[in-house]
């Protein structure tokens, strides 16, 4: 059996550890298009801040690939997959076979289309490459422009911001992570950026990058023009499947894939930010371009190539960010607009503390945390596991709420004790 | 192997393993020192009551399948192959509490002045773990499953058992 893995990050490594657990023989080949060993592409905002150094970023130990016995490509693109005849095609015109494939191209930054866009200075964050691209250019900078209020433009403004740089981040949208999390919660992080020095501008949008070679500046769409010497585009992913574009493998927003994360196509799988799957609360098909998706995606994917059938129960939005010491959790759905759903808060915003719950009849459905996190994992588990809530109502905002007021609901619950319990098999006394 | 039991009938919410956990984890390891420590050392386990306001200590499950294990961004949470337990390598820790995010138990604390995830080691240095010494009721056991079923068959028959395992 011959298993190949497109992709060397979270889906990837986590799918060669399913399969070596399962198969200790068969061959593995992981090919990726960079150029490093598998690296915590999270951390690569500690990496442009200074706090980390390459070789920290690691995300296994050095001899991970010779102890799981595995080829590893670097470097190399793959053209296209040919499904009929399980091989794929590189962009140096050379071929792989295989018996299971598992697809795990990730995303790509998605850019502006806006002209001078080509100039050097502006960079999407996705890579630890553009990463180093940018830590070239800080010598010679002072003022960084983030164009997109998401997670990506705000994690590396932050890490620019401890870099000692001029940092102002740029939405369309009236706020910041209007995509992650609720409004009050969004007004708040906001808020404490801006106090921690991060400047923030929104309601405008970029019209033209200027300079001659280099970024020089920016005209925005009310036709201001601001100088600056680096730009980083934080306007989401894309997924990478053009390689699978000309072949029977079918995609929507990514690569479709059926609960065990199969494809359409016998023997090919899709995991992490490339495969759209299920989302556990709309049942929609949906892509939750996270690294906890992607590292239990590539595990269930590999278990499954390895001979196993695990169901992937589907994936849940579900953030944690830290920004100069305020954490912020949000789980689930949070930003509710239509009738439904019942919202309960509790807000101290001058002490930047905030806990929202989402109720969907009796359900749970979605959380946010600012300030204090603790025991945000046991909202996590009610939602996951569908919950009936409706006894603890009462109780869920206050700060000793904990497993403990929740335990036999939740471990009723099929398939939580087999998670937990040792070797699926908890004491059952009379 | 050995894990953590806890005989809850026995528990009387006395929180003594929450005052050892958090001494163990301290750098001087003694009571009156650590207290001067900055930050104050903190538990690693807690005892927390249910609805029914009956005791319920809680402390790390060591999971088969760790939520924590997935979510943690920097490879820093990972499964002793030996032991099996589930340990963080404080090293690797970045504080981006996505172990927090995910654990079910909610026993994964954040410690935001050292930027680093608290969680149970059940004492890794230590032969027995130092909540199990210090629980003055035997309600903590560590040791293999059968000895502790063991125990627990000897009791009355009448009295009915509602039995927390760690894993």
């Amino acid at each position: 059996m011959d298993y190949l893995i497109i992709g060397n990050c979270a889906a990837g490594i986590n799918a060669v550890e399913a399969i070596r657990k399962k198969d200790q023989k068969s061959k593995i080949t992981v090919i990726s298009d960079e150029n490093y060993p598998a690296y915590c592409r999270c951390l690569i905002s500690n990496y442009l801040a200074g706090t980390h150094q390459e070789e920290n970023l690691l995300l296994r130990e050095k001899n991970f690939y010779k102890d799981n016995r595995m080829e590893l490509i670097l470097n190399k693109k793959v053209e296209s997959v040919k499904p009929e005849d399980k091989r794929i095609v590189l962009s140096d015109g050379k071929e792989l076979k295989y018996d299971k494939l598992l697809i795990a191209t990730g995303g790509s930054p998605k850019f502006l289309g806006v002209e001078g866009e080509d100039k050097y200075g502006v960079f999407g964050f996705r890579t630890l490459n553009d990463a180093k691209e940018i830590l070239k250019l800080i010598p010679r900078a002072k003022k960084v422009l983030v164009f997109g209020g998401g997670l990506i433009g705000l994690k590396a403004g932050y890490a620019l911001k401890q870099q000692g740089m001029d940092v102002e981040i740029i939405v369309k949208s009236p706020r910041v992570l209007s995509q992650v999390t609720d409004n009050d919660s969004a007004e708040m992080v906001s808020r404490w950026l801006m106090e921690n020095g991060i400047k923030i501008r929104t309601g405008l949008a970029p019209k033209k990058i200027l300079g001659k070679k280099e970024v020089e500046g920016v005209l925005l769409d009310n036709e201001e023009k601001m100088n600056c010497q680096i730009i980083i585009i934080g306007k989401g992913v894309r997924s990478n499947m053009d390689l699978v574009k000309d072949s029977k493998i079918q995609t929507h927003w990514g690569i479709i894939t059926n609960q065990y994360l199969q494809t359409n196509v016998e023997n090919v799988y899709a995991g992490g930010d490339v495969a759209e799957t299920t989302d556990l609360i709309t049942g929609e098909p949906t892509i939750n371009a996270l690294w906890t998706a992607a590292a239990e995606q590539g595990r269930i994917a590999g278990l499954n190539m390895a001979g196993e059938r695990k169901k992937y129960p589907g994936s849940i939005a579900a953030n944690s960010i830290d920004f100069f010491g305020l954490p912020i959790i949000s789980l689930g759905y949070v930003r509710v607009k239509e009738k439904g759903y019942e919202e309960f808060v509790r807000s101290q915003p001058k002490k930047y503390q905030y806990k929202k719950i989402v109720l969907k009849g009796k359900k749970l459905v979605g959380a946010v945390f600012v300030g204090n996190i603790e025991n945000a994992g046991v909202y996590l588990a009610l939602i996951r596991r569908k919950v009936d809530i409706s006894g603890i109502k009462d109780i869920l905002l206050e700060d000793w709420f904990d497993y403990s007021k929740v335990s036999e609901l939740l471990e009723q619950k099929e398939g939580f004790r087999e998670t937990v319990s040792l070797q699926g098999n908890p004491i059952k006394m009379a | 192997m050995k894990r953590l039991f806890v005989d809850i009938e026995r528990c009387l919410s006395c929180r003594s393993c929450e005052i050892a956990c958090a001494v163990e984890h301290s750098s001087s390891k003694d009571l009156f020192s650590s207290l001067q420590e900055e930050p104050r050392p903190r538990s690693r386990t807690k005892v927390e009551r249910d609805t029914k306001l009956q005791t319920f200590p809680l402390q790390c499950r060591h999971c088969e399948e760790p939520y924590c294990i997935d979510a943690c961004i920097s490879g820093a949470v990972f499964k002793d192959s030996e032991t099996g337990l589930v340990l963080l390598d404080e090293d690797k820790c970045v504080g981006c509490w996505m172990c927090v995010m995910v654990c079910p138990f909610g026993v994964i604390r954040p410690a935001k002045e050292k930027k680093i995830a608290l969680r149970c080691d059940l004492c890794q240095d230590e032969e027995i773990p130092a909540c199990v010494t210090a629980c003055p009721t035997k309600a903590l056991f560590f040791g293999e499953l059968e000895d502790f079923k063991k125990r627990l068959s000897t009791r009355r028959k009448d009295v009915k058992l509602k039995n927390i395992w760690i894993t």
